[in-house]
This record gives structure tokens, C-alpha cells and sequence, in this order.
């Protein structure tokens, strides 16, 4: 595999003091692609984007940049451009100056001429759609406007590899998406071989081509954002990837049975202990007045009608159709039955999901759950 | 409601940060009283016997050359103490070493120390016969009561000021712009001069400042090692303090009088330099 991909991470492991940042990371990454690394903080991911650009030297393994190993380079030579999170433009410089940077601190036999310089940064600005603003201070410009410069100068090298720290972190919901979209656009465009570091599982799942899940220094899963949502390889997978609720069950002859009895439904799984996953819109609720559940909030948000639903100490999150909810005609506090159309069991955390499918469709699950906190939010 | 009567429409217009007009009475009296009125009396003072005698009292040759030993020592001191106490601050900011702790606090020593111990130290260890003096005399050089002397005295009190004044700056500076600058390729050199400088050079020019305003009126420490030759190695405020030995005071004041007016025009001069730089 290593003639086609555009880098490969070899066995990187790192440790601050006592803790382990990275742990043995294998990945590849193709050329032109866009991967989104996929954690929570503390997960290793920005410590390996910063190996990668070497910004950070690796205790052990390796990071070839096609047939070269890119170790023995300095990060000014590894002709990477990265983005940094807080943007890190050069405050006493103009918009146009911060992306001349790369340009004009080339040793002078290979630098380009003035004029060219020039032409190519007035290039690049327009690109990102800046060149009104290349006389402007980065402190005179907004959030998105600073993000756009800093990818611009991160550009101006023409790098092999395009990094970029939680590019939309620090930048409010709407501008974020907007800038999320223009993003994918100018990868659409330019084809650069680009990485980034995120929290956030819509951004990673609507951005990348590829997403790499990292959890405590190490790759849980990496697959098309379909994949990775549809089938997790893990427990922790499909815990960060969207809201689901966890339930604590166990699994006898087939069945999988909450703490005490109640049938939640079916699966192709041994005997034993296990977690059940299920998604606020894989529950399905139906009034009934001796029903084991109620209404505890519902709010309408878009689309979609959310509810937590208070079942014995646990609270689960529901979400339906607006339309299905004005049909069903409850209100707050109303009992009801659940019933789970879909989900995921999980004998064993690090491995992927048994399918969970209703014992006969429409079943109820009546029972209590004795299980610390029925609802994981990401 | 834009038309209500509330009690600031009468009055004297609301400001969000009240007190003005008290604190700028305490202030602007302190001011004067501590700094500008004696200041006045002095110039008063040097123009009691008319203008003639006040040019007199300067226009002698023992007077100008010290001037000129006195600034140009001051400036030359500044300058270094502006090299060596960006470094000496980058150091502190950038590395961690045993002992660091002891050097932070030991750069203050120059404000605390009286400064004529300071002056009796430095000239023990730069006189011929002395620690460093010792080991200079073979190549030439004598630093004690010399013009030199007067150098090394004006650097030890000039270098905290510089010290102090960038170390703040250096601390703040973000380090990814330091390693945004590395992934654009730039050398060591480049991202010296092209991104930490820009980011302190006010600063730098505000200890620069401070120093060589330290220098042209430091006393203390200068009459020591200086040798005190008259033409050669002699300071300014020494020649005020020899007019007042022979109760000329008036000749005192006049050559303090001019020493307040060459050095606010060079003050002015370093935050004219200062407010383009800045404003660049």
C-alpha cells in the first residue's frame, strides 16, 4: 500500500510524562483525499496532526510522506500547510503580508520575484474570497475572515499536505457551516491531500472523505462516514457518533432482556452481559395509560420533536416527526410504551455491534432500567 | 422616554468611570508639586544672574566635553543593554534551567542596589589590579577610569529596565505563530527578525528608553570607576555636584537646565521614533 498513499503513519506512539498520547497508530491516507480525525479531547488527535506536520518528534514509528520518510525532515521542509486552531496570523502584518509569508522567506536563488509574489497572493485571496481585505490588520477581521487567511497562507506553499487544527472550532454555529460547506467546495476544487482535527461528529461526518475515530491514543475505527456511523467497530464508536441511549441489558437464548426481565428484543449474540445501543429516533413511543414510561419534556426543533422520556430512574431520549407527534396527540406527562425498532448490542465493548431487532415488530419493553444514567449525549 | 426628565439631563453629563475631576486634581497636583516646581525653581535658579552668565556657565570647554562624554555613554550603554537584556529576557522566557528563579530575581538587584556600592564594586573587579581588570590589562584595555568604566557602570544599572520591560511581551508572545512561521519554511533568523522582533520592539524601545534616560543622570555608580578626568572621563551630574561644592549655585542649575532640556528633546525624539514605529 505504500506507493498510494499520499502519507502513511507507521506505529507512532508518544508520551507526555506519564501519559499516552498516541499508541501504536497505524494509518493511511490517500492522495487527494479529505480525512477528518475524530475524538474527544485527550484523544491523541491533535498530537498526531502535529507529528505529522513535525511540530512534534514521535517516540517511536514512522510518518512517510509517499516512498520518503518525512522524519528526517524539519517541519519547515516537509512543504506542509497547516491551519492552526486560534489561526496564529502574524498580528503585525497585513492580510496580504501573512500570506506572502511562506513565499517571501525563501532562500533568495529559488524565491519568486517581487511581481509574482505578488500575483500569487492577490491569487489566493481571491480564492478565498479576501482580496477586498488584504490591507487589513487580522485584528480588524471577523472569526471566518481570519480562518480564510490562515488557509490561504497555509496555501501559498503549495504544500503536499494540507493540516488544519479544529478549523471551526472557534467560530459561531452559523459562520462554522457555511464555512464548513466553502471548505468541502475548495477541496472539491484544489483535490490537496488534507487532514483535520475535530470533536464535532457532524463536522467530521459531513466534511471528510474518510473518518478516523481516535480514542485515548489509539484508532478506533476508520471508514466512509457512513460506515463508521452505520457500523461501528466499537462501543466507543457508536457512543460519540450522535446522540444514543445506553442501556444496560443481558442476552439469554437470543433475547436481550433488561435488568429486570423486561424484553428489549432479539439478537444473533452468545449468552452474557452486554450494552444495548439505541438511537432517540430508532425508539418508538406509544400512549397507552398503564404504560411504564411518561413524558418528562418535549421540545420542537426543526423537524423534529425531541423528548426525554422518564423510564423507571432512567431518562431516554425520543425523536420523531413533527407530523407523527401532532398525530399521536400527547402531552408532557402522558405514559407510554416504548418500543425499540433498531439498535446496537454489544457483548464485548471493543468489538462491533450485534444487530438488535424487535422480538415480533411493535413489541413493548415494559420494564424498569437499574442502569447508571440511560442517556449519552455527545 | 427620550424626552424624560432624569436627573443626569440636568447636571453635568454622567460618565460610565466617575471621579475624573478629583482624580485629575490629585494627580495633576502631585505632579507639580513633586516634579514640576522644582524643576521650575532649578530653571528659575540658572537664570537669576541673566542670560549672559547662564551661557557662560556652559559654554566652557570642561562643560561641553561632558556633555558629550555623558550622552554618548548613556546612548552607547542603552544600546547595550538593549542587546543584552532581550537576551538575558529571552532566556528567562524561553528555557527552563536550574537557577533560572535566582537570575529572575537577580536582574532587579541593579534597581535595589545603592548605586555607589554598585560603583566601588565594578571598580574593585576592573581596576589593573583587579578580578577582571587583571585579565585585560595584557590585551590593552583599561576599563576603570576610562570612558569604558563609565560604559560598564551604565550598563549594569540599564540592563534590568530592558529586561523588565520585554520579558511580559516575550511571555505573551503565542507560540503558533512561531511554529506557523517554521511550516512556511522560515529559518531560525527569519522568525527572529520577522516575527518575535516586530511582536517586542516596543518594548524594546521602551527599555531602551528607560535605560538611557537611567544613564544620563546616573551618579552613583559612574564616579567610582570613571576616574572623574575632566574632559576625558567626567559625567555631568558630577560637574553639578563640583559646581555646588564651590557654592556656585547657580552654575549648578544652569548645567542642570541644560541637561533637562538635551534630555527631554532626545525623550521626545525616542517617542516620536516610537509612535511611527508603532503606528507602522
Amino acid at each position: 500500500m505504500s506507493n498510494t498513499a499520499a502519507i502513511e503513519i507507521r506505529g507512532i506512539s508518544k508520551r507526555f510524562g506519564n501519559h499516552v498520547a498516541l499508541d501504536n497508530v497505524h494509518l493511511d491516507i490517500r492522495p487527494g483525499e479529505l480525512v477528518a480525525l475524530l475524538g474527544p479531547s485527550g484523544s491523541g488527535k491533535t498530537s498526531l496532526l502535529r507529528i505529522i506536520a513535525g511540530l512534534e518528534a514521535p517516540d517511536s514509528g514512522q510518518i512517510m510522506f509517499g516512498m520518503e520518510d518525512a522524519s528526517r525532515r524539519h517541519a519547515g521542509e516537509r512543504e506542509v500547510g497547516f491551519v492552526f486552531q486560534h489561526y496564529a496570523l502574524f498580528r503585525h502584518m497585513t492580510v496580504f503580508e501573512n500570506v506572502a509569508f511562506g513565499l517571501r522567506v525563501v532562500p533568495r536563488a529559488r524565491r519568486l520575484p517581487r511581481t509574482a509574489i505578488a500575483d500569487r497572493v492577490t491569487k489566493l485571496l481571491e480564492l478565498v474570497q479576501l482580496g477586498w481585505l488584504a490591507d487589513r490588520y487580522p485584528s480588524q477581521l471577523s472569526g471566518g475572515q481570519r480562518q480564510r487567511v490562515a488557509l490561504a497562507r497555509a496555501l501559498a506553499i503549495e504544500p503536499k499536505v494540507l493540516l488544519l487544527d479544529e478549523p471551526f472550532a472557534a467560530l459561531d454555529a452559523k459562520v462554522r457551516k457555511e464555512l464548513r460547506r466553502w471548505l468541502r467546495a475548495l477541496h472539491e476544487e484544489v483535490k490537496l491531500t488534507s487532514v483535520f482535527v475535530t470533536h464535532d461528529q457532524d463536522e467530521a461526518l459531513e466534511l471528510a472523505d474518510r473518518v478516523v475515530v481516535m480514542s485515548a491514543g489509539k484508532v478506533e475505527q476508520i471508514g466512509a462516514p457512513g460506515d463508521v456511523y452505520t457500523a461501528p467497530a466499537s462501543a466507543f464508536v457508536h457512543e460519540f457518533l450522535g446522540d444514543t441511549n445506553r442501556l444496560a441489558c443481558h442476552i439469554a437464548a437470543g433475547r436481550v432482556l433488561l435488568a429486570d426481565g423486561g424484553v428489549l428484543g432479539r439478537v444473533e449474540a452468545p449468552d452474557g452481559e452486554a450494552i444495548a445501543y439505541v438511537r432517540p429516533h430508532e425508539l418508538d413511543i406509544l400512549p397507552a395509560k398503564d404504560g411504564s414510561a411518561f413524558i418528562r419534556h418535549a421540545s420542537t426543533f426543526g423537524p423534529l420533536v425531541r423528548l426525554v422520556v422518564g423510564f423507571g430512574t432512567a431518562n431516554l431520549d425520543v425523536a420523531m416527526p413533527v407530523e407523527r407527534w401532532v398525530r399521536l396527540g400527547i402531552a408532557v406527562g402522558d405514559r407510554l410504551n416504548l418500543a425499540a425498532r433498531y439498535g446496537a448490542v454489544f457483548s464485548d465493548p471493543a468489538a462491533p455491534a450485534a444487530q438488535l431487532l424487535p422480538e415480533v415488530p411493535g413489541t413493548m419493553f415494559a420494564a424498569s432500567i437499574c442502569q447508571q444514567g440511560g442517556t449519552q449525549r455527545n | 422616554m427620550a424626552h424624560a426628565t432624569s436627573p443626569a439631563a440636568f447636571g453635568r453629563p454622567r460618565r460610565v468611570i466617575p471621579g475624573l475631576g478629583l482624580s485629575f486634581t490629585i494627580t495633576t497636583g502631585t505632579l507639580a508639586v513633586l516634579v514640576l516646581l522644582p524643576l521650575a525653581a532649578m530653571v528659575a535658579m540658572s537664570l537669576s544672574k541673566g542670560v549672559p552668565a547662564f551661557v557662560a556657565a556652559l559654554a566652557d570647554r570642561r562643560v561641553l566635553a561632558a556633555f558629550r562624554v555623558t550622552i554618548v555613554s548613556a546612548l552607547a550603554a542603552a544600546i547595550i543593554s538593549a542587546i543584552f537584556g532581550l537576551l538575558l529576557a529571552w532566556v528567562l522566557t524561553r528555557y527552563r534551567f536550574p537557577g533560572r528563579r535566582f537570575i529572575d530575581a537577580a536582574v532587579d538587584l541593579p534597581f535595589a542596589l545603592p548605586t555607589a556600592v554598585a560603583g566601588i564594586a565594578l571598580t574593585a573587579l576592573y581596576a589593573p589590579n583587579g578580578w577582571i581588570g587583571a585579565l585585560l590589562v595584557p590585551l590593552g584595555i583599561s576599563v576603570a577610569f576610562t570612558p569604558l568604566g563609565i560604559g560598564v557602570a551604565l550598563v549594569f544599572v540599564g540592563l534590568p529596565f530592558v529586561v523588565r520591560a520585554v520579558q511580559p511581551i516575550l511571555e505573551d508572545l503565542p507560540a503558533d505563530e512561531e511554529e506557523a512561521a517554521r511550516l512556511l519554511g522560515a529559518t531560525r533568523m527569519q522568525i527572529f527578525l520577522r516575527v518575535i522582533m516586530p511582536a517586542c520592539a516596543p518594548a524594546l524601545v521602551t527599555g531602551f528608553t528607560m535605560a538611557f534616560a537611567r544613564g544620563l543622570g546616573e551618579y552613583g555608580s559612574v564616579i567610582f570607576i570613571a576616574g572623574n578626568k575632566p574632559m576625558l572621563s567626567e559625567i555631568v551630574p558630577l560637574l553639578i555636584v563640583i559646581q555646588l561644592d564651590q557654592y556656585n549655585y547657580t552654575g549648578a542649575a544652569a548645567i542642570g537646565t541644560a541637561m533637562l532640556l538635551v534630555s527631554f528633546a532626545m525623550l521626545m525624539v525616542i517617542n516620536r521614533l516610537q509612535a511611527w514605529a508603532a503606528a507602522r
